[in-house]
């Protein structure tokens, strides 16, 4: 998404993405982690706060900075980052809660024609199904792979 | 340390940290993961040739 991201750090293998939300509540340290799921080539997409001292992982945290939009962002962007680095991949995704996926929900709808551009994107609808991505409709989870994957995958 | 470049702007600036290297494979958020296998466990992953447009 061509709009203000945040600088990310990341491993060498572009496992996982680390940055700093800047915003009225501080400095806030994010994590962004693509995992392997138990099906070759889809990962999962896990992405919260990062409590230095405890050396732990907040998804559930509500950290009100005023920068969401930047955040979702910086997040979405190592999707492009980790799809370069594996294109083969698909990415699964979901809010941890049912308010942050319709917060998803609603920056894909915002985003479509330029996701589309590189990306086919599903949605995980209420008859527990795939389908592509239709604009107003609830799903409890995502995928997304790139396009040239839907003939190879 | 050194930094990855990048020229397109759907891209983040990254800066090559591989301290980072030690969350590899921890598994952070292992609900997230835990709701993802069972999602896929259950409807598989998306019919792509079905879904061609």
């Amino acid at each position: 998404m061509n709009q203000p991201k945040y600088l990310c750090r990341s491993g060498k293998s572009f496992f996982v993405f680390k940055f700093t939300s800047k915003g009225s509540k501080g400095l806030v340290e994010k994590i962004v982690e693509y995992t392997e799921t138990d099906f070759e080539n889809i990962y999962n997409l896990g992405f919260g706060d990062y409590d230095q001292v405890t050396d732990s992982m907040n998804d559930l945290s509500i950290t009100d900075n005023g920068d969401s939009s930047k955040v979702l962002a910086t997040v979405a962007s190592t999707v492009y980052t980790f799809t370069d680095e594996y294109p083969s991949a698909a990415i699964l995704f979901t809010g941890s809660t049912p308010a942050r996926t319709r917060l998803y929900r609603m920056a894909i709808t915002i985003n479509l024609a330029e996701i589309s551009q590189d990306f086919v994107i599903f949605g995980f609808n209420s008859e527990q199904n795939w389908e592509h991505f239709i604009v107003d409709k609830s799903y409890s989870a995502f995928l997304v792979t790139k396009r040239e994957n839907i003939y190879t995958l | 340390m050194k930094t990855h470049e990048v020229n397109k702007s759907k891209r983040p600036a990254i800066i090559i940290d591989d301290s980072l290297e030690k969350f590899k494979g921890r598994n952070l958020f292992p609900e997230k993961l835990k709701k993802a296998n069972e999602i896929l466990a259950q409807a598989g992953v998306p019919d792509f040739n079905k879904l061609k447009k």
